[in-house]
């Protein structure tokens, strides 16, 4: 067994359990032991609520969560805990060696403008300027993130602030870098971009990365080591689903042929101020009933801007969006935190009892179906990011609406609840709803949608079934192997 | 500086004039003109409630019921107003001219805790308003069927906009967590002593002008100190000031205004 010198993380037997206000324990994490040398790049994989976070936080002395410890953990040379005791460190010490990179990319940043944010961590330690200035020089220049420096950090978009975010914390220069699923907020094409520049942190820089995700088919290029804290869903190839996909579709597209039309949009024109160009251009739709309908593109394509007109948010200035008449909708926000307005899980679905006239028994029961019984009394801020998506889906269930229309449903997902989601939206448009929603998951609209309409240039570019629509792709397709389709096989 | 020690409406002219050519020159002429509309009223409501608050003075406009209305108090709400409004002014050009950045060396060092509350105060300011109108949207686009609507009484409004400022509060609160988890990772609160990222550099040409100014701040001072600060509203008017001091007075405030157009001189096309 190598000495604590030599290994860059190590922690042997180590358990977690939060104590609960009467006194009786919640076991987190059990026996849990890891052994990476230095230059690693370990994942840690897991369904929501198995530990990930309890044991990324565990392995950074100021974000340590309290609860009741056993087991010793070493990182970065030195320990951190001896027999479920923990070890003062200085904090200088602990800034210097461990780095930290949380999901939420805005809600981590301090600073106005991207330089301040890179300096603040050498500000915080009294770093003499020169060397200061140094530190962030070549931080900058090796994520080629240069032109940035002087723009104001709320401009950058998602995936470019959680750059930013990495590069803040590298100017410390920390042997160990730690990451809670920093991906799992971000597009694909941001994704990608972040974990290439990780992979050559990991390899140029000799610093050994442990990374949390429910997406390690994402990372497995880089993967050098694996931490599996619970049950994973097997990654499979989309071929071994083919066939059985192919027949579903042609039962569907049976199904829809002759249904009239849900939605209707006549040459939209929408753009937020006068000075800005237009965001959608004429754009022509049409829905049909009992469809689950996808709209995709790159970023800032208009998917979001279209959604939101359909919703009766966003006044168009010019053309029209037609509806049944009498339609009810519901309407699921990119973010699901804007929807929650109550103090508990509970309350928050039973908010709109008497609106929309539904009793306690669908509360309890979709609140079941979802798994999130057990967190009725928990503040929903409390929630992880899949459960509080699951949350306000539940919500907005609830109220039985005909139209339902959804921004990015399976962000946060991992692969098991988004298998269930794609099995409730086939359900629910089998009653007659009509579904149409907005996504950057290719694997899930492949497998979940009838239609796909795809924006460019703020147009439609085309609306086909999806089928068609994969079947002549080159490069914007679903990827060839998820875990999605490991577990939609077992269903 | 110089606008609230001295209560002379020589003084409190010329700053007012001085502050305005600041902004002026720092800002444009707009927004200088723009802050009139509220200079003026400004001075003319504090003339009126001085006038109907003090009854002393000898000259009298008019009467109010048993109140004379003097000449005098209205002088001293006029000139009252004048100095609050010439300070505000000098508080608009300083925003103007130094940034977060300035700011932020200029304290940084003596009181990080205060800075960072507003730094981010400012921040986050505009991402409130922009959350709590999303989450209004959000709750409007969620709804029964079109012909049974929704009733929208003034009360239930003001309900649910309480509402939304509540959530505003609870979600900010959260991302405090997130952003205080995320600076005591990166060492805040480690060393007491702090240290500022950007350099500012004291050329020459900064320290003459540096020094023009210490200059014409000391001749200032002294002039008041002897002859400028006796001034009377009550009884009467009496008291001004000799003209020497209004034409010294004149030259500090026109420094910054002169710097200006210098610059615009060497850049002119």
């Amino acid at each position: 067994m190598a000495n604590v010198n030599s290994a860059a993380v190590q922690v042997n037997n180590y358990s977690f359990s939060y104590q609960r206000a009467d006194g009786s324990l919640q076991p987190v994490l059990q026996n849990v032991s890891l052994e990476l040398e230095p230059g690693a790049f370990c994942v840690v994989v897991g369904a929501t609520g198995c530990g990930k976070s309890t044991f990324l936080l565990s392995l950074k002395p100021e974000l340590a969560p309290s609860g009741v410890t056993s087991g010793s953990i070493a990182a970065g040379g030195t320990a951190l805990m001896r027999e479920g005791v923990r070890i003062a460190v200085s904090q200088e010490f602990s800034a210097q060696t461990i780095g930290f990179v949380l999901q939420d990319p805005a809600a981590q940043i301090v600073c106005d403008t991207v330089l301040q944010e890179l300096a603040f961590g050498l500000e915080n330690l009294g770093m003499p300027q020169n060397e200061m200035r140094r530190r962030v020089a070549e931080v900058a220049h090796f994520f080629g993130i240069e032109p940035w420096i002087h723009l104001s950090c709320e401009e950058l978009s998602g995936g470019q602030k959680q750059i930013i975010n990495l590069a803040a914390v590298l100017a410390l220069r920390p042997q160990v870098l730690l990451l809670d699923e920093p991906t799992a907020q971000l597009d694909p094409y941001a994704t990608r971009q972040f974990l290439n520049m990780l992979s050559q942190v990991n390899r140029e820089l000799g610093i050994t990365v442990v990374m949390a995700t429910h997406k390690p088919e994402e990372v497995e290029p880089y993967v050098t080591a694996r931490l599996e804290l619970g049950e994973t869903a097997e990654i499979v190839e989309r071929d071994a689903l083919q066939s059985e996909l192919a027949r579903r579709k042609c039962e569907r597209e049976n199904a829809f042929l002759d249904n009239p039309h849900a939605v209707g949009v006549h040459n939209l024109y929408v753009r937020y101020e006068r000075e800005q160009p237009w965001v959608l251009r004429g754009v022509n739709l049409s829905i049909q009933q009992g469809t689950i309908h996808a709209l995709v593109g790159g970023n800032g394509s208009g998917k979001t801007t279209l959604l939101r007109a359909v919703a009766g948010i966003l006044k168009a200035q010019r053309g029209s969006v037609r509806k049944i008449q009498d339609c009810s909708q519901a309407y699921l926000p990119q973010d699901p935190k804007t929807l929650f307005v109550c103090d508990t899980v509970a309350e928050e679905l039973a908010e709109w009892r008497t609106l929309y006239g539904y009793d306690k028994s669908d509360e309890e029961f979709w609140l079941s179906r979802f798994g999130l019984a057990e967190y009725a009394e928990l503040h929903p801020y409390d929630l992880s990011g899949g459960q509080q998506q699951k949350l306000a889906l539940a919500k907005l269930l609830l109220t039985g609406a005909e139209l339902l229309l959804l921004d990015e449903p399976s962000k946060g997902l991992d692969a098991d609840a988004c298998a269930e989601l794609v099995q409730l939206l086939q359900e629910l448009v089998t009653e007659g709803k009509t579904v149409v929603l907005v996504s950057h998951d290719l694997a899930f609209v492949s497998v979940a949608a009838d239609k796909v309409s795809m924006l460019f240039d703020s147009e439609i570019a085309c609306t086909e079934s999806t089928r068609d629509f994969f079947a002549h792709n080159v490069v914007y397709r679903p990827p060839v192997r998820s875990q999605l389709y490991g577990m939609l096989r077992q269903k | 500086m110089f606008s609230m020690l001295a209560m002379q409406p020589g003084y409190l002219a010329l700053s007012l004039a001085g502050a305005l050519m600041c902004l002026a020159s720092v800002d444009g002429a707009r927004t200088a003109l723009r802050s009139l509309i509220w200079v003026l009223p400004l001075s003319v409501v504090l003339a009126f409630v001085n006038a109907l608050a003090v009854t002393t003075g000898e000259t009298v406009l008019c009467w109010l019921g048993n109140r004379p209305v003097t000449v005098e108090a209205l002088c001293f709400g006029l000139c009252s107003g004048a100095m609050l409004s010439s300070v505000l002014l000098w508080f608009k050009s300083y925003t103007v001219c130094l940034d977060s950045n300035a700011s932020l060396a200029l304290f940084g060092k003596s009181l990080p805790t205060i800075n960072l509350m507003i730094s981010q105060t400012m921040r986050l300011f505009s991402q409130f308003i922009k959350r709590g109108k999303e989450i209004a949207a959000v709750q409007l686009a969620t709804h029964k069927a079109v012909s049974g609507g929704t009733s929208f009484d003034v009360r239930s409004k003001a309900k649910s906009a309480l509402r939304i400022v509540s959530v505003l509060m609870g979600w900010g609160m959260e991302d405090g967590l997130i952003r205080s988890a995320s600076m005591r990772a990166r060492g805040y609160g480690a060393t007491k002593r702090h240290t500022t990222y950007v350099r500012y550099h004291l050329g020459t040409a900064d320290k003459v002008v540096l020094g023009i100014l210490m200059v014409l701040v000391g001749v200032n001072g002294v002039l008041l100190a002897t002859g400028g600060g006796a001034f009377e509203f009550y009884p009467v008017l009496s008291g001004f000031a000799p003209w020497h001091n209004m034409v010294a007075y004149g030259a500090l405030l026109i420094v910054p205004a002169a710097l200006k157009a210098r610059e615009a001189w060497v850049w002119r096309t």
